[in-house]
């Protein structure tokens, strides 16, 4: 009997820490469709992820140097009227449920770490470099094009917008291009 | 049909927030499930062993065109009353160019950093800092910059429009186009992973 | 391997739903429309869009009805009065209207601002013929049908009255002489004129009767 119940136990144990393997591409992209083809039904509108932290750093800055922030024409149109709160903004709430979601799916599936994610031939404190550069670039990208993967490339490209779809194809063309200057990086 | 529900006053701004999180759930939930919370996972993309963020997004990109195009035919859905961002192609061609160069380097994108951030990983947080401050910098160069910013502007344009094809002509383009992109990179993939096994 | 033959699956799918979209047509219905804001502005600022109330009066009395003449006001306010001759629109059902291009439009609200609107949706169709009435219903009963003569009127002042007088009492309003200039003075209650029929399609009394063209 108390065999048994080790067994189980171990398997318990077990379970939790082997992450579970990710769906198939193809219905994992099917499902992503129907989020997006979901979010054009209800709300005329597709997804996004930067501008919620365009809005979030107006607010941020507005409350610290309201002078500066107002007479910017870029943060001024996150900041709205100012009969609301910029972040009572749809895509504010929409990436706070990215948060959710992502936590919820690595939960289930025991791939929640506390890691660094790197390939074997760099170390970590160069691959936090380079990860805030990768992020400040896409900052400026982001705005430029007035959306990033998910605001253009996913939700424009859906509708044949040709803002966005070339801007999708220069998307892959830049990372292409510089693969090979950073692949000490990943591989 | 009265879609899309919001722009018809089926409900108001409040309802909508709660849409958008539990949408954004939705989002989140399937991005991690893909595997995309892992920046190796992401890169590998541009290093031909694993095409699965090409997989994802043009099958996400699949199903919503044919399904809004569907809907719309069919006369539920007006898709006049679907958001379409204005093209300014100059910066849009240059910002898509750098976030290209930033995927790469960084390993993620703003929505797949959120989940990765959010699963644990150290490399996903600094990135979202990167984002917001790169978002920042942009802000305060602003002034400088807005003159390209607002360039080249094009006004609403579809690709049906540009091309002067009819719509349908464009959904049947982008379906071949990305299936056979698919069979590229199945190809590619198996590829790789011969060569690899033969290294070894 | 099983993964293959799913994969085949969608693939199949997918490219069977896009052959069949080839087939389907415009997915947008004609409401995504384009203006040239430049002409827009200067046709405002040159008014040649505006037609006035005495303009408008003078064609119902001499029957140059050439035009369409629309009340884009709600059912009820059109069927408590609306100017002769006039079609009752709303502003969704113009929108929809299958009104041919080549037709002169005029419309008017109760002051300008509904008329300017539907004047606007109007040309972005691309109609080339449409006018605002000037003051609207506003100016109507002001001018035409309730019009008062102010006080120390001048002998010409008083010639061209009568013509006004003629004017309002047509279209069965009841023109006045004006008292007081003061403004706390008892206005005289502003009954509007009873039309003898509500489809507002019926040419005045005592004109030759003239044949809608393009019914």
């Amino acid at each position: 009997m108390s065999t048994l119940v080790q067994t189980s136990e171990t398997e318990k144990v077990k379970s939790v820490s082997v992450p579970k393997p990710y769906w198939n591409p193809y219905l994992s992209g099917i499902g992503l469709g129907l989020v997006l083809l979901l979010s054009f039904v209800i709300m005329g509108r597709g997804l996004g992820a930067s501008g919620a932290f365009s809005s979030g750093i107006a607010f941020v800055l507005e409350k610290i140097a309201p002078a500066h922030t107002n007479a910017n024409n870029f943060y001024k149109e996150y900041l709205g009227d100012g009969t609301k709160s910029p972040l009572k903004d749809w895509l504010v709430f929409e990436v706070l449920g990215v948060f959710v979601g992502g936590f919820i799916s690595g939960a289930l599936g025991g791939r929640i770490k506390k890691t660094i994610e790197r390939g074997p031939n760099i170390t970590d404190r160069k691959r936090l470099m380079f990860a805030f550069i990768g992020g400040a670039l896409m900052g400026i990208g982001a705005k430029l094009a007035r959306g990033c993967t998910s605001g253009q490339a996913l939700t424009g490209g859906s509708v044949l917008n040709l803002g966005s779809w070339a801007f999708m194809m220069c998307v892959f063309a830049g990372a292409y291009a510089l693969a090979y200057f950073m692949r000490r990086q990943w591989l | 049909m009265n879609m899309p529900f919001f722009k018809y006053g089926m409900f108001g701004d409040e309802v909508s927030l709660i849409v958008a999180f539990v949408i954004g759930i939705g989002f989140g939930f399937i991005l991690e499930r893909a595997g995309f919370g892992s920046g190796k996972k992401l890169a590998a993309q541009f290093y031909f062993t694993d095409m699965t963020v090409l997989k994802v997004m043009f099958t996400a990109i699949l199903t919503s065109m044919l399904g809004v195009y569907y809907l719309s035919v069919i006369g539920w859905m007006d898709l006049s009353m679907v958001y379409l961002t204005p093209t300014n192609i100059m910066p849009q061609i240059v910002g898509g160019l750098l976030l290209g160069f930033g995927f790469v380097i960084g390993g993620y994108c703003p929505g797949t950093s959120c989940v990765s951030a959010s699963t644990g990983r150290i490399d996903g947080m600094v990135y979202l800092l990167g984002v917001v401050f790169g978002i920042f910098g942009f802000g305060e160069i602003f002034p400088m910059v807005s003159g390209f910013y607002n360039s080249t502007f094009m006004g609403q344009v579809t690709l049906p429009q540009f091309f002067n094809l009819p719509y349908g002509v464009v959904v049947f383009l982008v379906v071949l186009m990305a299936v056979g992109a698919f069979v590229a990179a199945e190809w590619g993939e198996k590829n790789m992973a011969k060569k690899a096994g033969a290294k070894k | 391997m099983k993964n293959l033959t799913l994969n085949k699956k969608l693939a199949f799918i997918a490219i069977a739903l896009g052959f069949i979209g080839l087939f389907l047509g415009n997915p947008y219905k004609g409401n995504l429309l384009s203006m040239n804001t430049k002409e827009l502005s200067m046709i405002v600022e040159t008014k040649v869009d505006h037609v006035t109330v005495q303009d408008l009066a003078d064609w119902i009395i001499q029957s140059k009805m050439d035009f369409k003449l629309i009340d884009i006001r709600t059912e009820q306010e059109y069927n408590e009065y609306h100017i002769p001759n006039s079609e009752n629109i709303t502003m969704t059902s113009l929108e929809k209207a299958d009104i041919p291009k080549s037709e002169k439009i005029v419309i008017y609200s109760e002051g300008g601002i509904h008329s300017a609107q539907a004047w606007m949706l109007l040309k972005a169709k691309g109609y080339k013929g449409v006018y605002i009435l000037f003051g609207g219903l506003e100016d109507w009963k002001d001018q035409i049908l309730f019009p008062k003569l102010p006080e120390g009127f001048t002998p010409e002042q008083v010639a061209k009255f009568e013509k006004t007088k003629e004017i309002s009492k047509f279209f069965g309003g009841t023109p006045s002489v004006g008292g007081s200039a003061d403004v706390k003075s008892e206005t005289p209650k502003m009954e509007m004129p009873k039309l003898d029929n509500q489809s507002g399609n019926k040419t005045p009394d005592g004109a030759p009767k003239k044949k809608k063209e393009g019914c």
